[in-house]
């Protein structure tokens, strides 16, 4: 699926850049601007309930995921997440779901980290792709209040699971 | 997870607006001017009238949530919004704060934008999500923006 996406945005950028070709033949090559680098953070794995569906409201289909738990691994943090939390999801008419997840993790040492996340999921693309960020007091996981992270997810036999990586 | 090059954004800014100590941090509104994008897929101007709504918080942390229209070289209007984070080592801001050329490597500066479109040649923006690496110049932030695949 994300070959397809890949394929798709290359052939549209070949197109596009002979139309610019066509306008401006003397135009200069782009500079390179190097690539990102990134490190990874955690893998968040999540398990929801049954799902609250509401049906269509004026922005789109609403539908609400209880979360009831999961766990999250990384090097720098790992634990569990708490029952509480909740993914309310918004179909778009353009068919995107948006998702505007909040959900409360308890690590290993007993910190407890307010998770947001919002995210883009576009089953017709083969897309899933989020950033998270964090809220924490504990002081060993300062770290997490001054950064936000990019994720990528999918479904495993039904239950989403987020890998998140550090922009460094 | 791949990013791949979207588009490097550059802006000018207008005199920032300090509002002062608010409840959530030390609020400074940074109207912007206008600027320019250059990316493989889309290219074109920012429109006057956009602003980053900075707010230092008390751990250090400046917070942005930028917004501004792009309007593409064949006319699209494309809404921004970008929401990201800036902090370094002391020294640094404070370089920074009077203008100086600091690398950019040297503090974190990074955002995640969001764009909304409304022409079906741009309607891939609405569609991904997105981080930018920030290099705060002297004559204005530059942002380089991936989307995240």
């Amino acid at each position: 699926m994300k070959l397809n996406r890949r394929t798709a945005l290359s052939t549209f950028a070949a197109v596009l850049s002979g139309c610019a070709q066509a306008r401006q033949p003397n135009a200069p090559a782009r500079p390179d601007h190097g690539k990102i680098e990134s490190r990874p953070l955690v893998t968040l794995r999540l398990s929801t309930a049954s799902p609250q569906n509401l049906g269509t409201v004026p922005t789109g289909g609403r539908v609400i995921f209880p979360i009831t738990g999961g766990v999250f691994e990384g090097e720098r943090l790992h634990g569990k997440v708490l029952s509480g939390g909740a993914d309310w999801t918004l179909q778009r008419p353009d068919g995107v779901i948006e998702l505007d997840l909040r959900i409360t993790l308890e690590t290993h040492d007993a910190a407890l980290v307010y998770m947001t996340l919002s995210g883009l999921r576009d089953d017709a693309h083969g897309y899933f792709a989020t950033i998270a960020r964090f809220e924490t007091a504990a002081p060993q996981y300062t770290f997490l209040n001054h950064l936000f992270a990019p994720g990528t997810g999918k479904l495993e036999a039904g239950s989403p699971v987020h890998v998140f990586e550090e922009i460094s | 997870m791949n990013f791949v090059l979207l588009m490097t954004l550059q802006v000018t800014l207008a005199p920032p607006q300090k509002i002062g100590i608010v409840p959530h941090g030390t609020r400074t509104i940074v109207p912007i001017r206008g600027g320019s994008f250059e990316g493989p897929l889309l290219h074109g101007r920012v429109l006057p009238g956009g602003g980053d709504w900075t707010l230092s918080r008390s751990d250090g942390v400046l917070e942005l949530d930028l917004r501004l229209t792009l309007e593409t070289d064949d006319g699209a209007l494309i809404h921004l919004t970008s929401w990201g984070m800036r902090h370094g080592p002391p020294e640094v801001l404070a370089a920074l704060a009077r203008g100086e050329v600091v690398d950019s490597a040297s503090y974190y500066f990074r955002t995640a934008p969001r764009f909304e479109a409304a022409t079906e040649k741009y309607a891939f923006l609405n569609r991904l999500i997105a981080v930018g690496t920030g290099d705060r110049k002297p004559s204005g932030p530059v942002y380089t923006i991936y989307s995240v695949e």
